[in-house]
């Protein structure tokens, strides 16, 4: 039987490779950070956060009108994300990674040809990130770090819910998000 | 995967696992007050919704779906407040804006998306606070939704998707 590789799975797939990468490819966050203090798994959301940058970037040749306009404002949003990760990571004595050069993100991406091809690439990586500090909230040690974590994965729910309308879904497909693991 | 055992998976499990252990939370309150918390802004939200689908003052599809969504919060908050061994909040007296926000869908809309936005701030800071680490997820997974129905309500409005957006 031979497998059909629907779009959905080959740009999803796309979105696990670079999930992957960033996951093993950036460093740590260096200095005087503490095992367990949590810095590590900042620096892993970090590096998840510069890829989704990068590939909203990526996405605007492809994006028009409204899905163009508002992948802008959600780029500006998750480059505050940024912001508020490396001070956090700072302040637990730890230096932030480096991010990489848009060329190295992109050649981990999916080829996009369509909008539509974006915002499925778009939605993964979306879904993924929201997962990401989910996960984060039962693993981070200070209530600080929890509530910073709260607080962006509340902003990933709306952004993914935005992407999803953008491709002609509906916002808010289930009760629980991420919950079907 | 359905909506009843994704709560039960997500819920469920992390109720069984932390059942009745000292109950602060990291704030002031205890997980059995935060969990009451959200218990009674989920009621509000489901009453609001229900009251606007009778009054015609939601889009039906749009309104059954955020009402069944509330319904779905309502039974897990419900299962993981008894696993702390909390008891269920009376229902609430819905708010006196109720009424006037349901003489139009654009009053409703505004009205919706004031309630919605407050759950989002609780599930924030209730997901962050309640002591137990097995429930922190699975009140965030709820925060998101309510974050997509903020989107939801803003989309059926015509308002700008993202908050403080153009």
């Amino acid at each position: 039987m031979v497998a059909r590789v629907t779009r959905r799975v080959a740009l999803g797939g796309g979105a696990t490779l670079l999930i992957a990468s960033c996951g093993g490819g950036d460093p740590a966050p260096s200095g005087g950070a503490q095992p367990g203090s949590g810095a590590g798994l900042l620096g892993s959301l970090l590096a998840l956060e510069r890829a989704v940058i990068a590939a909203y970037s990526a996405s605007a040749t492809v994006l028009r009108s409204d899905a163009l306009r508002l992948s802008r404002e959600i780029r500006v949003q998750e480059e505050d994300h940024v912001r508020r990760l490396e001070l956090a990571i700072r302040d637990l004595g730890g230096e932030p990674p480096a991010g990489r050069s848009a060329a190295e993100y992109e050649r981990q991406f999916p080829r996009l040809r369509r909008e539509a091809d974006a915002l499925l690439f778009l939605e993964d990586l979306e879904e993924r990130q929201l997962r990401g500090y989910l996960e984060a909230l039962a693993e981070l040690p200070e209530l600080e770090l929890r509530t910073l974590a709260a607080e962006i994965g509340a902003d990933e729910g709306e952004q993914l819910a935005i992407v999803r309308v953008l491709a002609g879904g509906p916002a808010s497909p289930h009760p629980f998000e991420t919950g079907a693991l | 995967m359905s909506a009843a055992s994704t709560r039960r998976a997500l819920l469920g499990g992390a109720a069984a696992a932390v059942l009745v252990a000292p109950a602060y939370a990291q704030g002031d309150r205890t997980d059995g007050e935060l969990l009451e918390e959200l218990l009674a802004l989920e009621g509000r939200l489901a009453g609001a919704y229900e009251a606007a689908l009778r009054r015609d003052a939601i889009d039906a599809g749009l309104g059954e779906l955020l009402l069944e969504q509330e319904r779905e919060h309502i039974r897990g908050l419900d299962q993981a407040l008894r696993s702390v061994g909390g008891r269920s909040p009376r229902a609430a007296v819905p708010p006196r804006e109720l009424s006037s926000a349901l003489r139009s869908r654009a009053a409703f809309a505004r009205f919706a998306l004031d309630l919605e936005a407050q759950a989002r701030s609780a599930y924030t800071a209730a997901a962050a606070e309640i002591s137990r680490p097995g429930l922190r997820r699975p009140l965030g997974s709820i925060m998101a939704c309510e974050a997509a129905h903020e989107v939801a309500l803003r989309t059926a409005a015509g308002l700008p998707l993202l908050a403080g957006g153009g």
